[in-house]
């Protein structure tokens, strides 16, 4: 949608040359997975402000929700959901390829991934946190204005708010989906992710971090229906070094599409409280 | 009587029905029968305990102390506070309450016979309210020294 | 001093903001967002010692201030005259609560404006019966989590409905418009409710959602959003599913946004009703409200309860 900001010419120098280099720069970091060339680095519709206009509906697809690392395809843990319950392969989202994980770690990983049904916290729809909850097989919608991005995700009514205009405004505590400062960076919005706990998982196979964990993520328009997601991870309780995944992100283009509720709580009741309920005889 | 007064004294009468109506019917509070459901007003507690570690969490933030007991050993309480962010909201951080401070926990145990419990009131070994800041008077002293002699802050 | 009534609704009359006209957005609506604080000691229903009126005089509103501060101070004890049962339910200090230390603004002794009476009108008989039911599962050891609150099982905030009523704590909704949409986020679980503007219809009947499904509209300045779609699963005051909620949004001054909304729900309530809310302007920010992921009291409150059946029977 056009809208009626007359700093065309503004718009082109925040567009500057930064914009080719990174993005040029980024889809060569990663292992060859689709995308576009990047002759001419698309430049989205801009909002009021003169910012790129991320607003809209969008969604992941892939599996990084099962597993960020390449894997091949693999049964499920609930023998009666069949084939609609195992698990499809990937390419992996993972810059690079393997999460760099301290040995400890790596073992701790496993242990998680063996236990992966009872220890997903999203199994038992809790926030997923950042970034899993980009890549949720779930919708979520940008709702972006001057001082706030608001983004509302459909798995579990999750929600965050990106503070634009406060860089230096801390986080009095940890939150499932952490605390967001956002700037922009050319066409690119940068999201600076603190202050999350340690309890979140990156997908169903057990990936984790600690309460130390550092997200900066950025998202870059594609073309006018797909921005391209990063996600750079830094958590020296967990991990070796930092790491990347990346990924991109369609806009949802159905009829009349809008987020509809994922209230999850209500179908976890019987899992998580199950056994306390009274019983017939009693 | 002039008007005024006979209105006062009408008010006065019927805010001492009122009050109680505001809190039954007009502010209810929902959110706390999960209380009575919760703890047992037949099992009063009081401990005095150190804190271990408070989880700023919702709906309810949790404050686990380390009780010594007559025998010399030790027992870990879960005592259970209101929504952390009304204490944020007045400037109380986590740093206000440190592990190791020393508290005084007076309220019921959980009917499951758990060693839980509502903190029903919360105090510092000198009689001070943990968070000082109730009732809107003001920004709080952040509870970093407990033996601090508590003023309000100006 | 002027009543809410649904006739004086917007603008308010009789302020020195008469002048006042709202910031506008770039795209010309008037400008709503930004976070708001709803809290107020003015209560839903006029206790029925106050009937017939509406609104107290400055010193009577004074007194009623002073005395319901003190009545609710969580901070009394068995010591004040509660028993142990009250004190309980008491919770916690004082320090924990944020339920307001002001009527609004106009001084009135109800949120409802309609009916003029201030309370509820009466429930339909069958929605008496929900409501008894309701009761009873509250009353009882919880047989399982659906005995509880929406609240007290984390699907939805204390004060957010919809509609949004102010409660004891976290009573802020921070609104965010962008062109063709408002997002409504209640800060009590963390919930964005997107109001869609582009005319389109609601969802079909078969899709019901505990938020109910939003569409909005300006009206002059006021905008209003039309929520309908209901599961049943949810009740403001006796609602059920077939509620169709009307609120209005009004920017009234610098400071100051009127929350209004309808109630017409002919299943369950004899008469349509509707309340008027100020809300006030704060530069503080929300925080996250993770409840389900912290909710402790649930396993607590169905344990207690599997633990008190077993001592009975024995």
């Amino acid at each position: 949608m056009r809208n009626r900001f007359q700093g065309a010419g503004v718009a082109a120098a925040l567009a500057a040359p930064l914009t080719v280099i990174s993005l040029v720069s980024t889809l060569r970091g990663q292992p060859v997975q689709s995308v576009q060339p990047v002759e001419a680095p698309y430049q989205a519709p801009r909002t009021a402000d003169g910012r790129p206009d991320l607003n809209g509906i969008w969604q992941a697809l892939g599996t990084a929700h099962w597993d960020v690392e390449s894997h091949a395809a693999r049964p499920g843990s609930v023998v009666a959901l069949g084939a609609l319950g195992a698990i499809p392969a990937g390419l992996g989202v993972v810059e690079g390829g393997e999460i760099p994980y301290q040995p400890w770690a790596a073992a701790q990983k496993q242990k998680n991934l063996d236990n992966w049904l009872a220890a997903d916290p999203a199994v038992k729809c809790f926030m997923p946190g950042v970034p899993r909850a980009t890549y949720m097989p779930f919708p979520f919608q940008i709702v972006q204005t001057p001082e706030f991005v608001l983004m509302a995700y459909e798995f579990a009514s999750a929600t965050r708010v990106i503070y634009m205009n406060k860089p230096d405004f801390e986080s009095p505590f940890d939150t499932w989906m952490g605390h967001s400062r956002g700037r922009w960076e050319g066409e690119t919005l940068v999201v600076d992710v603190t202050s999350q706990v340690g309890d979140t998982w990156f997908d169903s196979s057990g990936n984790f971090h600690s309460d130390a964990v550092h997200v900066v993520e950025r998202y870059t328009a594609m073309s006018p229906d797909a921005l391209w997601y990063e996600a750079e991870i830094d958590d020296p309780n967990v991990f070796t070094r930092p790491w990347k995944v990346s990924m991109p992100l369609y806009r949802r283009l159905d009829r009349n599409v809008q987020l509809l509720e994922f209230k999850c709580v209500e179908f976890v009741e019987e899992l998580m409280y199950g056994h306390l309920r009274k019983q017939p005889n009693k | 009587m002039s008007e005024v007064t006979w209105m006062r004294t009408k008010l006065t009468f019927v805010l001492a029905g009122v009050a109680g109506l505001v809190v039954v019917t007009a502010r209810p509070v929902p959110a706390h029968h999960a209380f009575s459901a919760e703890f047992d007003a037949d099992r009063p507690i009081h401990l005095e305990g150190t804190v271990k570690k408070m989880e700023w969490i919702n709906p309810h933030a949790w404050v686990h102390i380390e009780v010594a007991k007559p025998d010399g050993t030790t027992e870990t309480w879960m005592i259970e506070g209101g929504t952390p962010n009304t204490l944020l909201r007045r400037g109380i951080t986590k740093k206000s309450l440190l592990p190791g401070t020393k508290i005084v926990v007076d309220g019921y145990q959980a009917k499951d016979g758990s060693l839980k419990g509502n903190g029903r009131d919360l105090t510092l070994p000198d009689g001070s309210k943990l968070f000082l800041g109730s009732s809107g008077t003001g920004a709080p002293n952040d509870g970093r020294d407990p033996t601090e002699q508590k003023k309000p802050k100006k | 001093m002027a009543v809410m009534t649904l006739a004086s609704l917007a603008p308010l009359p009789a302020s020195p903001q008469d002048t006042w006209t709202p910031a506008r957005t770039p795209w010309g609506d008037p400008d709503l967002s930004g976070v708001w604080d709803f809290k107020t000691l003015t209560p839903l229903e006029r206790p029925s010692e106050l009937s017939g009126k509406d609104v107290l005089s400055d010193e009577d509103a004074a007194e009623y201030e002073r005395e319901t501060l003190r009545s609710l101070d969580k901070d009394r004890r068995t010591s004040d005259g509660l028993t142990a049962e009250q004190d309980v339910r008491n919770a916690y200090n004082q320090f924990w609560w944020d339920y307001g230390t002001k009527l609004t603004e106009d001084k009135r002794t109800s949120l409802i404006v309609d009916p003029p009476d201030g309370r509820v009108p009466p429930l339909t008989p069958e929605a008496q019966k929900r409501a008894d039911a309701r009761t009873a599962a509250l009353q009882r050891p919880a047989h399982g989590p659906e005995d509880r609150t929406v609240w007290e099982r984390c699907i939805l905030g204390l004060n957010t409905g919809p509609p949004m009523n102010p409660s004891v704590y976290n009573n802020n909704v921070h609104l965010f418009q962008i062109p063709g949409t408002v997002v409504i986020l209640t800060e009590m679980a963390h919930d964005a409710r997107v109001v869609l503007m582009d005319g389109r219809p609601h969802l079909p009947g078969d899709i019901r959602q505990w938020r109910g499904d939003s569409r909005g509209h300006w009206e002059g300045d006021t905008l209003v959003v039309d929520t309908t779609n209901f599961t049943g699963k949810t009740s403001f005051r006796g609602s059920g599913a077939e509620m169709h909620l009307v609120e209005r949004f009004t920017r009234v001054g610098a400071k100051t946004l009127l929350y209004e909304y309808t109630i017409d729900d002919p299943k369950s309530f004899e008469k349509t009703w509707s309340a008027a809310i100020p809300m006030t302007r704060t530069e503080e920010p929300m925080f996250e409200y993770a409840c389900h992921e912290g909710n402790y009291g649930m396993f607590n409150l169905l344990e207690g309860a599997r633990v008190q059946e077993r001592t009975k029977s024995k």
